[in-house]
C-alpha cells in the first residue's frame, strides 16, 4: 500500500512539474525540404513555451524527428544542445533555429546520408516531437507535442521542345515555335506559374552570357500547362550578310522560372536561386538555302 | 649584330552599331504587349589579334554594350530607369567582355573576363573577371584562374519595378593540372570554387543566400584506333546552399578548401561516354549522373539528382545518299528519393533519302514520355509527346533557272494529364509548310515563297494560323551592295474570334564600302491587330526595329616588317 502511495505521489509531482512549463508547437503540414531552410523562414516552425510563476530551473529542448511508425531517425545531442532559462510567468517564442539546431540534431543510417548528401530527407511522412527537459539531468520538463509533416522537395521543369541545339526551319519558326516542357514534382498544391524566358543569342556571345545579360524577346507567364506556342513576330533573317551566325541563322536560348502561388521562384534554396530550369539552345535557319546549297 | 626581322599581322574586326527599337501602342493606355527590346543600345566591339612573328599573339576580345539589360542572373534588374552601376558592376557585368590573353609559344596568359571551360562537371558557364594562365608545355597541362565572377549588388525594391534582386560578391579560382596528347588522350584533375562574400552588399538579397562551393574531377578522354573513343569525369562536390548557417562536425568538411555548415552538400556526378566515329557510321552510348547534392558555382543551372542514358546512331548508305540519325535515351530523375521519382523517355529519329537528283524525302520522329507516381495527389503526372513529319522535296533544272518546291507536314500530339482529376488533355497541332525557291543561273537575284498552314486544338481553344511569306536577296552596286528583304503576313483565328491580322517586313542593306569597311543597316517592322479576341477590340502595336553599324576588318594579308 505504501508502495501505491509512493507512486502515486511521484506521478503527482511530475505531472505538476510537467504542467509548470506548457509547450505549443505549430509546423506546416508541408514545409521546406532542405532542413536549413527552416531555419531562414520564421513561418516554419514556431514553439511557444509558456511557464508558470513556480519554475526556477533552466531546460534545453529535446527534439527528435520519427517516421510515421514511430523511429527516431533523428535527435537532439543533449550534451551540446543551447541552454535556456524560461521566464516565470511569461511565454517565450521560439523557432527553428531553436527547436531544430541542425549542427546538434543526430542524424542516422540513411536518413543521416540522405542529409549529408542531398541536405534533404527521403520523400515520406514524418513526425517532429518537441519536449523540454530539465538541466542538468534531463528530467521532463514539458509534455511531449508531435506534428506530423510531408516532405518531398520540388524538381523544377525540364525543358523537352525544342530540344538541345535542335534546328527550326525558318519558314515554320517565324510563325509558331512550341515550347514543352515537363511540370514541376511534385504536383504542387497551389498552382504553379511557368515563367518562359527566351533570350536571343548576339554574335561575340556565350549561351549562359546572353541569359544573363540579354532583354528576353519572350517573358510569358503561363498557369496551369507545360506547353506554348509562340508566335514570336521576328524577323528571322540574320541581322547582315557576314553575321558568322548565318552559318546557322538565328540562336536562341531559352529557359522555364517556376514561380509559386506569391510569384516567388519555387525553390530559391536549390541551383541558381532563381528557380529556373537547365537553360537549352535552338537554332533558327532557313533549311530549304542550305539544302539547295548542298 | 644579328639583324632580327619579325613579321607582324592583324586579324580580325572591330565596329560599333546602334540599336534602335520602337514601339506604338494602341488605344492609348493600353498595356497587352510589352517592350522587348531596350529602345536604344550601342554595342561595341574590339577583337583584333595581333600576331608577331610565329610565336607571340595578341588577341583582344572586348565587347561593351552603353546599357545594362539584365533580367535574369546576379545582375537582374539592371536596366534602363533603374539604379546605375558601379564601375566594378559594369566591368563584370556579362553584358561587357574585356578580354587580352597574350600568348607566346605555349603560354598563355589570361586577363580580363574568361568563359573557361575546364570540363563539363567542374566549371564552364560563368565568365570570371581575373587573371590566371593556361601553359601547355610539351603534353602537360596547367591552368589557373581567379578573379571574381559577379560583385556585390545591393537589393533594391524599386520603383522601377522589379527592382534588383541584388548579388553577394563571388570569388573564384579554378585549376587544371593534366596531361594530353592530342587526338590520342587527355587526362586532367579540375578544382574549381567560389566563395560570396557575406558583407559584400548592403542590404542583402532577400532571396539570395551567400553561397560556397568547391568542385574536384578527374576527367579522361581516349581516343583509338578505328574512330573508338572512351570519354569519363567523375566529380565531387562540397556545396555550402546558405554560408549564414551555423558551422557543424556533423557534415565532412574537405579543408583547406571547405569547411562544412549545416546548410553543406556532398555528393558525386559521373559522365562516361563510350562510341565509334566513322565516314559512314556513327554508334555511341553516353551516360550521367548527378547526384541530388552536387552542385558547382561554374555551371549555376545544372540540375541534379538525375541519370541519363542514350544511345546515339548516325549512318550514311546508299552511296551517301541515305542519311539516317537516330537516338534512344532515358532519363530518370530523383535518385535520392527526395522527391517523386520521374520517368522520361526521350525518342529521336531522322531519316533523309536523295532518291534521285529531283526527290528527296526527309522523315522525322521525335517522342518523349514523362511519368511519375502520384505522391499526395490521386494521379501520377502521365505526359507523352509525339511529333512526325514528313518533307519530300523536289527539285528541277532547265537552261536559266532550277526550282525547288518543298513541302513539309508535322503532326504533334501532346497528351498531359490532370493529376487532380486523372483526365488527359490532348492538344494536337498540324503544321503543313509549302515553299518555292527559284534559283537563276543568270542572275544573281534569289527570291523565296512559302505558304503556311498551322492548327492547333486543345479542349476550349482552336487557334489557326496562315501564313504567307516571301524573302529576296540581290547584289546592287557592282556587288558592293548586298540587299536583302522579306515580308510577311499572318492570319491566326481563335475559335470563331475575329482573326488577329499581323505584317512583318524586314530588309538589310549591306555596303561594303572598301574591302576592310563595312556599313550594315537592318531595319524590321512588326505590326499586329487584334480580332476581337482580346479587350480592347482591335487593339494593335507597331513595334521596329533598327540596326546600323560600321565594321572594320583586320587585314590579314597585310604584313609588315619591323
Amino acid at each position: 500500500m505504501k508502495k501505491i502511495i509512493a507512486i502515486v505521489c511521484f506521478m503527482i509531482t511530475a505531472q505538476s512539474l510537467l504542467s509548470q512549463i506548457n509547450i505549443n508547437l505549430t509546423l506546416p503540414g508541408r514545409p521546406p525540404a532542405r532542413l536549413s531552410e527552416w531555419a531562414n523562414r520564421r513561418d516554419v516552425l514556431t514553439l511557444i513555451m509558456g511557464s508558470s510563476q513556480a519554475v526556477r530551473f533552466d531546460v534545453k529542448i529535446k527534439t527528435e524527428i520519427k517516421t510515421l511508425d514511430g523511429t527516431v531517425i533523428g535527435t537532439t545531442n543533449l550534451n551540446t544542445a543551447k541552454t535556456y532559462t524560461p521566464l516565470p510567468g511569461a511565454s517565450t517564442i521560439l523557432n527553428a533555429l531553436d527547436v531544430l539546431p541542425l549542427e546538434n540534431i543526430v542524424f542516422t543510417g540513411k536518413h543521416q546520408k540522405a542529409l549529408q548528401k542531398t541536405g534533404k530527407l527521403p520523400a515520406d511522412n514524418y513526425m517532429l516531437c518537441v519536449q523540454l527537459v530539465r538541466v542538468p539531468d534531463y528530467a521532463p520538463a514539458s509534455a511531449v507535442t508531435c506534428k506530423t509533416f510531408y516532405l518531398a522537395a520540388y524538381q523544377l521543369p525540364t525543358l523537352m521542345l525544342p530540344a538541345n541545339e535542335q534546328e527550326l526551319n525558318r519558314s515554320v519558326a517565324q510563325s509558331a515555335i512550341t515550347f514543352r516542357w515537363t511540370p514541376v514534382v511534385p504536383a504542387s498544391t497551389t498552382p504553379v506559374t511557368y515563367r518562359l524566358l527566351v533570350f536571343e543569342i548576339l554574335e561575340n556571345q556565350k549561351d549562359i552570357q546572353a541569359l544573363r545579360s540579354n532583354q528576353p524577346v519572350l517573358d510569358k507567364n503561363i498557369v496551369g500547362t507545360t506547353q506554348f506556342i509562340w508566335q514570336p513576330q521576328l524577323s528571322m533573317v540574320p541581322y547582315t550578310s557576314a553575321d558568322s551566325l548565318s552559318q546557322k541563322g538565328k540562336k536562341f536560348t531559352w529557359t522555364i522560372q517556376t514561380l509559386d502561388n506569391l510569384g516567388q521562384p519555387l525553390n530559391p534554396t536549390d541551383g541558381n536561386g532563381e528557380s529556373m530550369s537547365e537553360p537549352k539552345v535552338f537554332f533558327v535557319l532557313d533549311k530549304n538555302r542550305s539544302r539547295k546549297s548542298d | 649584330m644579328a639583324q632580327v626581322s619579325n613579321k607582324v599581322s592583324v586579324s580580325g574586326t572591330m565596329g560599333i552599331s546602334y540599336e534602335g527599337y520602337g514601339l506604338d501602342r494602341n488605344p492609348a493606355g493600353w498595356t497587352g504587349y510589352t517592350p522587348r527590346r531596350p529602345w536604344n543600345q550601342v554595342r561595341f566591339n574590339f577583337m583584333p589579334n595581333f600576331q608577331f612573328g610565329k610565336n607571340f599573339s595578341l588577341p583582344f576580345n572586348i565587347n561593351l554594350a552603353a546599357l545594362p539589360t539584365n533580367f535574369a542572373g546576379p545582375y537582374s534588374g539592371f536596366i534602363p530607369g533603374g539604379p546605375k552601376q558601379n564601375f566594378k558592376q559594369w566591368m563584370t557585368n556579362p553584358v561587357n567582355n574585356i578580354a587580352v590573353n597574350p600568348k607566346y609559344i605555349w603560354a598563355e596568359l589570361q586577363l580580363g573576363t574568361q568563359y573557361l571551360r575546364y570540363s563539363e562537371l567542374s566549371t564552364g558557364d560563368i565568365g570570371v573577371f581575373g587573371a590566371g594562365f593556361d601553359l601547355k608545355p610539351g603534353q602537360y597541362r596547367i591552368k589557373f584562374f581567379t578573379g571574381t565572377s559577379q560583385p556585390g549588388i545591393n537589393y533594391f525594391a524599386g520603383p522601377p519595378l522589379p527592382g534588383i534582386t541584388g548579388a553577394f560578391k563571388r570569388n573564384n579560382w579554378m585549376f587544371q593540372i593534366g596531361k594530353e596528347k592530342e587526338d590520342k588522350y587527355e587526362v586532367a584533375f579540375n578544382f574549381a570554387k567560389g566563395k560570396d562574400v557575406i558583407s559584400s552588399s548592403a542590404p542583402p538579397p532577400l532571396t539570395i543566400k551567400p553561397q560556397e562551393g568547391f568542385v574536384i574531377s578527374m576527367v579522361t578522354n581516349v581516343h583509338l584506333n578505328k574512330g573508338w573513343y572512351v570519354k569519363l569525369e567523375g566529380a565531387q562536390s562540397v556545396f555550402t546552399t546558405d554560408l549564414n548557417t551555423a558551422s557543424t562536425l556533423l557534415i565532412k568538411s574537405f579543408e583547406p578548401f571547405i569547411k562544412a555548415h549545416t546548410a553543406t552538400t556532398r555528393d558525386y556526378a559521373g559522365s562516361g561516354a563510350i562510341g565509334k566515329k566513322g565516314k559512314n557510321f556513327d554508334i555511341g552510348i553516353s551516360s550521367k549522373y548527378f547526384g541530388a547534392g552536387f552542385q558547382t558555382v561554374g555551371y549555376p543551372y545544372l540540375q541534379p539528382d538525375r541519370l541519363d542514358y542514350t544511345i546515339n546512331t548516325k549512318l550514311n548508305t546508299w552511296k551517301n545518299k541515305m542519311n539516317i540519325v537516330a537516338s534512344l535515351g532515358q532519363r530518370v530523375n530523383n535518385i535520392s528519393n527526395t522527391t517523386l521519382k520521374a520517368n522520361q523517355f526521350i525518342g529521336n529519329l531522322n531519316w533523309f533519302t536523295q532518291f534521285n537528283d529531283k526527290w528527296s524525302l526527309n522523315v522525322n520522329y521525335n517522342n518523349f514520355g514523362f511519368q511519375t507516381a502520384s505522391g499526395l495527389n490521386p494521379y501520377g503526372i502521365k505526359n507523352v509527346s509525339n511529333d512526325l513529319g514528313i518533307s519530300p522535296t523536289y527539285t528541277w533544272s532547265k537552261t536559266k533557272m532550277m526550282h525547288l518546291f518543298s513541302l513539309s507536314y508535322n503532326y504533334s500530339k501532346y497528351n498531359e494529364r490532370d493529376v487532380l482529376t486523372g483526365l488527359t488533355t490532348s492538344n494536337n497541332t498540324h503544321t503543313a509548310l509549302l515553299t518555292y525557291v527559284p534559283t537563276y543561273f543568270t542572275k544573281d537575284v534569289t527570291p523565296d515563297f512559302s505558304l503556311m498552314y498551322f492548327y492547333n486544338d486543345v479542349p476550349m481553344a482552336k487557334t489557326t494560323l496562315a501564313t504567307i511569306s516571301s524573302g529576296l536577296s540581290m547584289p546592287a552596286a557592282k556587288k558592293k551592295l548586298q540587299l536583302r528583304g522579306q515580308l510577311q503576313y499572318n492570319l491566326t483565328q481563335l475559335n470563331s474570334f475575329k482573326s488577329d491580322n499581323n505584317l512583318i517586313a524586314s530588309c538589310s542593306v549591306d555596303w561594303k564600302m572598301t574591302r576592310q569597311f563595312s556599313w550594315n543597316t537592318y531595319l524590321s517592322t512588326n505590326y499586329f491587330k487584334y480580332g476581337n479576341s482580346i479587350i480592347p477590340n482591335g487593339a494593335n502595336y507597331l513595334e521596329s526595329t533598327c540596326r546600323t553599324g560600321f565594321q572594320y576588318k583586320f587585314d590579314t594579308k597585310k604584313n609588315k616588317s619591323l
